[in-house]
């Protein structure tokens, strides 16, 4: 089966969604919170496509990133960059623990454990009132500007100057997705999510590819909740509740987890979509349960499944011989 | 009486409704290897039905007779049409399914009967206390306690001494068997479903009295549900009736000490049993 | 490279905010004096009942007092979700695409603290009748202004009435929700205690996902109080004070919610439980006052349902608005904001004044007891009320301290 876009293609299609998003988009602000969920998107995807791991735990990482990078900016005067480093070493140090623990079960199980820690997280950071504000959240989180040997690259004060930094880590991350993904490293992850005995009797300690993907995929949403405090300047508990697993897991999902432009897909949709919708009618959550319940029958590809359906039988135009579930396959597994 | 003592007893009321919350998404999740993410949103929709009926009639008891079939009716038309299509698809897709199913519950007893939570009165049969030397417990809490109780037993029979608790237990083992002795599996599986709605529902009638009917009732309960079977043991009977007492009194008596507290503890719990004992603490090996 | 960029990025705005807004552009005189409000309160989520009231209160209001005060009003309401974070995100859209100045809303502490704090970086003005104390004091802010009565006057106009009616009670528990608002109103209380010599024979902390009571309750029944004292808020006190009742603990002790949601809160816990029972409350539609008369009527005349709580915190929060923006003769939210502190108006509760120094308005906190049903003149009739009285935290106490 041939991909619909190849992976430079995909990079290009992502670099010109990157521009074209603060245009088409009411707003800039809604064109950030666009990217930043992408970026979590992007996160969960590289476990549930490439590895086959459902993890309620992204909350846990987009919280963590989230108060590391707030609590950094807050009680030093250090730069930006400073902020987001702290993100990545703390949701790293989080993922490796959940990581480690988690990816000793498969299947149903490793839900299971995941939404038990997601869980545990959130009343540990509700119950931390002192550090994280509790129900309050932080507030007031200081965005200084981004200076690189002292040069001031972005003041970070113009809501385009956010967009353009929340942007240049997409596209860094996206890049970077891209290589893990082709590397020997991504296939063998999906190796081990086609056959894991099989894996295993080839000779890979499966368990230590599972974790060090938990581990990346954990560093990438806890960038995208770090991102979300400097654009919201606010990091609310709602950060690390099961709900925003959820949320993340749906948009993955909903936007095809066959490759990583899926993600960029499903974080738009759902962000787009969500504020149009609650802007209409507050009920709209009805819809999106029901588009839940239409991708996961018939769907399964999501968006970028769909996508690919109406490419090939418009090049085709001949009769569909792909069940749903296949067109979900990445290609260029060994 | 020591007010630890009287906890013991209030805890283990708690966990009675727990294990009621519970006890359905352990059958399914044990026959048919399924999670159903829309189990808390059935126990919700169990208690709006409930509120209707009795607003609509004025008998508790009614609405306790008819409640719960009809949830079971709405689960066995949610499996037959929509969830028999996933259980060749990853679990990803079951969640997906499940959790779109649970909005639009949610979402739908919004439209139909507004925001605002509803007050079930309790039935005047049942209504006032009983009191035992210092300890004071509501009449109705008490007979929740011995329905439930009566009803496990009736459950416990079913599944120990019925053929089609047979099956249902053989399923839990090894559906492949139960398919090779030629039994129609998707029967079974509609029915058990059937079943598992039934008893969210009447979970939710039950409930309602005690915490009125509210549109996000749904995700708390299936949370508590979730910690109930894990540590109890996905699938099993006892399980679910030992875990759901059990959180019930750790609750119960932490509520003096730290209960921010208890909730980190009951999830540090749940996540300990998959880690060390995945079947749970009565769960079959 | 970002430079140019940006500019490039700037004009396409520009010509994206032109095809969007339309004919908005096409008349830039007439664009340029209607003053844009916006509601941000939860219409979906948890509390979208209280969201969805208040932002009836709020759209009831816009064209009414647009029209007495001779203003043009472009109002719209905005869905918070009832998640802080969205919250956020929404006013930053609407500030960015726009440019409005004026905001009404927040009903949870957490989601109205931050959206003042981004009200106040884009130099607008936001009103809100939110619980969190730090909205006027340690983070009030110029832009900022706060109708309802912070914890302080809610405790102490409940709280001291109760003592002076029955001064045998002298045991009182109390239960709380762990966090900021929680405590604020326990403290305050156990000020109250300490001044009146009562004894504060103990106190639960719940978490605020909790839906189970019966073990606060039978900790609260242990300690054996005259008076319970519940600290909780929305569904949560619904649920206890339900739960309370089912435990028979009306029958021997009082019970006070100190922070009621209003009329739609009684409805829910039903006439039966609230007979008898006292409850704190910012509103109350059986006030005597002149201004309260005007907004029965007004919604009266609407067809809306009969004023609570929240249906007149969202109305009397647009009004505010607009008086300022008439006093002020400008749609500058400087002026605006000038005009706003110091200003005494004929609000619902009587006289009703915004204190300048931390944007507070100073009104009344009302005690109020269930009805027994068989006086309930009709199914809204659900209290009545005790007393009232203002009390508020002096300047020289304030935490508040505006730059």
């Amino acid at each position: 089966m041939r991909r619909l876009l190849q992976p430079h293609v995909e990079l290009a299609v992502s670099l010109a969604a990157v521009v074209v998003l603060p245009i088409v988009l009411p707003s800039i602000a809604m064109a950030t919170e666009v990217v930043i969920f992408i970026i979590a998107t992007l996160g969960c995807n590289l476990l549930i496509g490439y590895v086959g791991l459902m993890s309620f735990g992204q909350a846990i990482f987009f919280g963590v990133g989230a108060y590391a990078c707030s609590l950094t900016l807050l009680h030093s005067h250090v730069g930006i960059g400073a902020g987001l480093l702290a993100a990545i070493a703390a949701s790293a140090i989080v993922a490796l623990f959940v990581g480690f623990l988690s990816t000793q079960k498969r299947g149903i199980y490793f839900v299971m454990l995941t939404f038990a820690f997601s869980q545990m997280f959130y009343f540990i950071a509700y119950a931390m009132a002192g550090l994280t504000g509790g129900d309050n959240g932080l507030l007031d989180i200081p965005r200084p500007p981004l200076v690189l040997f002292h040069v001031t690259l972005l003041s970070l004060t113009p809501p385009l100057e956010m967009y353009g930094l929340a942007a240049v880590v997409f596209v860094a991350l996206f890049v970077f997705l891209q290589r893990v993904i082709t590397s020997p490293f991504g296939s063998t992850l999906q190796a081990i999510r086609e056959n894991e005995q099989r894996a295993i009797a080839v000779g890979y300690n499966t368990r230590n590819f599972k974790v060090i993907a938990f581990v990346l995929s954990g560093v990438v949403t806890g960038i995208a909740g770090a991102l979300y405090a400097l654009f919201l300047q606010f990091a609310p508990l709602g950060n690390i509740d099961v709900s925003m697993s959820e949320r993340i897991i749906v948009m993955s999902i909903l936007g095809g987890t066959g490759s990583l432009f899926g993600s960029v897909l499903g974080g738009t949709f759902y962000v787009v979509a969500g504020n149009m919708l609650s802007a209409i009618w507050p009920r709209w959550l009805l819809l999106l349960g029901l588009i839940l319940m239409v991708v996961g029958c018939y769907l399964q590809g999501g968006l970028l499944g769909a996508a690919e359906r109406l490419a090939r039988r418009i090049g085709r135009r001949g009769p569909r011989a792909m069940t749903p579930a296949a067109s979900n396959k990445p290609v260029g597994r060994p | 009486m020591s007010l630890y003592l009287i906890q013991l007893i209030n805890g283990l009321g708690i966990g009675m409704i727990y294990f009621m919350i519970s006890v359905g998404l352990s059958i399914i999740f044990g026959t048919m290897n399924f999670v159903n993410f829309a189990h808390g949103a059935f126990y919700l929709l169990g208690a709006y039905l409930c509120y209707a009926v009795v607003a609509a009639t004025g008998s508790f008891w009614l609405a306790l007779a008819v409640a719960p079939p009809a949830m079971a009716l709405t689960g066995w038309f949610a499996e037959r049409y929509l969830l028999s299509r996933l259980y060749h698809a990853p679990h990803q897709y079951q969640i997906l399914v499940t959790l779109g199913l649970a909005l639009v519950i949610q979402e739908g007893v919004m439209l139909v009967w507004g925001a605002i939570g509803q007050n079930v009165a309790t039935p005047v049969l049942l209504q006032g206390v009983v009191v035992f030397g210092s300890f004071v417990y509501p009449k109705y809490r008490l007979f929740v306690i011995g329905f439930t109780a009566l009803l496990t037993f009736v459950l416990w029979l079913a599944l120990e001494r019925t053929r089609y608790g047979a099956i249902l237990r053989a399923g839990t083992e090894s559906t492949e068997m139960v398919a090779l002795l030629g039994i129609d599996i998707f029967r079974m599986f509609s029915f058990t479903f059937a079943l598992g709605a039934y008893l969210a529902g009447l979970a939710g009638g039950l409930t309602a009295p005690i915490s009125g009917a509210d549109p996000f009732m749904g995700p708390g309960a299936l949370s508590v549900a979730f910690v109930v079977v894990v540590i109890g043991g996905i699938g099993s009977f006892s399980g679910a009736l030992a875990g759901g007492l059990l959180i019930g009194v750790v609750q119960s008596e932490m509520s003096s000490l730290w209960s921010e507290g208890a909730n980190i503890m009951i999830y540090v719990a749940m996540a300990l049993v998959i880690l060390v004992r995945p079947r749970g603490l009565l769960g079959r090996a | 490279m970002t430079l140019s960029r940006r500019s490039f990025v700037k004009t396409a705005i520009g010509g994206a905010a032109l095809a969007a807004t339309g004919p908005a552009i096409l008349r830039p005189a007439f664009a340029a004096d209607v003053t844009k409000i916006r509601s941000l309160y939860a219409l979906s989520g948890t509390f979208a009942e209280a969201g969805k009231t208040a932002e009836l209160g709020a759209r009831i209001a816009a064209p009414q007092f647009a029209k007495e005060y001779g203003i043009k009003v472009d109002y719209k309401a905005v869905d918070s979700e009832g998640n802080p974070g969205r919250a956020v995100a929404k006013i930053l859209t609407e500030i960015q695409q726009n440019q409005v100045k004026y905001f009404v809303g927040g009903v949870l502490s957490s989601s109205a603290l931050a959206m003042s704090e981004q009200v106040h970086k884009a130099n607008g003005v936001f009103i809100t009748a939110a619980g969190a104390d730090e909205i006027t004091g340690q983070n009030c802010n110029r832009s900022t202004f706060r109708w309802s009565v912070p914890t302080y006057g809610a405790s102490r106009e409940t709280v001291l009435p109760l003592i002076e009616k029955y001064p045998n009670a002298k045991r009182w528990y109390t239960i709380t929700p762990k966090y900021v608002f929680g405590e604020a109103l326990l403290q305050n209380s156990i000020d109250v205690f300490k001044e009146k010599g009562v004894e504060h024979v103990g106190n639960s902390y719940h978490s605020l996902s909790e839906t189970e009571f019966s073990s606060y309750l039978t900790n609260a029944s242990a300690a054996k109080p005259d008076v319970l004292l519940l600290l909780n808020f929305g569904s949560q006190s619904t649920n206890t004070l339900r739960q309370a009742a089912n435990f028979g603990m009306k029958q021997k002790m009082k019970i006070l919610m100190v922070w009621a949601e209003g009329l739609e809160q009684y409805e829910e816990i039903g006439a039966d439980i609230m007979d008898g029972v006292y409850v704190g409350c910012q509103y109350d539609v059986s006030i005597k006052s002149p201004g309260n008369k005007k907004i029965i009527e007004t919604f009266k005349a609407k067809g809306a349902p009969v004023p609570s709580y929240s249906s007149v915190s969202g109305y009397v929060s647009t009004d505010l608005i607009l008086r300022g923006i008439k006093a002020a003769g400008s749609s500058d939210p400087a002026a605006v904001i000038k005009a706003l502190e110091g200003l005494k108006y004929e609000g619902p509760t009587g006289q009703e004044e915004i204190r300048a120094f931390d944007h507070q308005c100073v009104k009344n906190y009302y005690l109020l007891k269930g009805k027994p049903k068989a006086q309930m003149k009709n199914k809204y009739d659900l209290v009545e009320i005790i007393s009232s009285g203002k009390s508020f935290v002096p300047q020289n106490q304030s935490l508040c301290k505006m730059a």
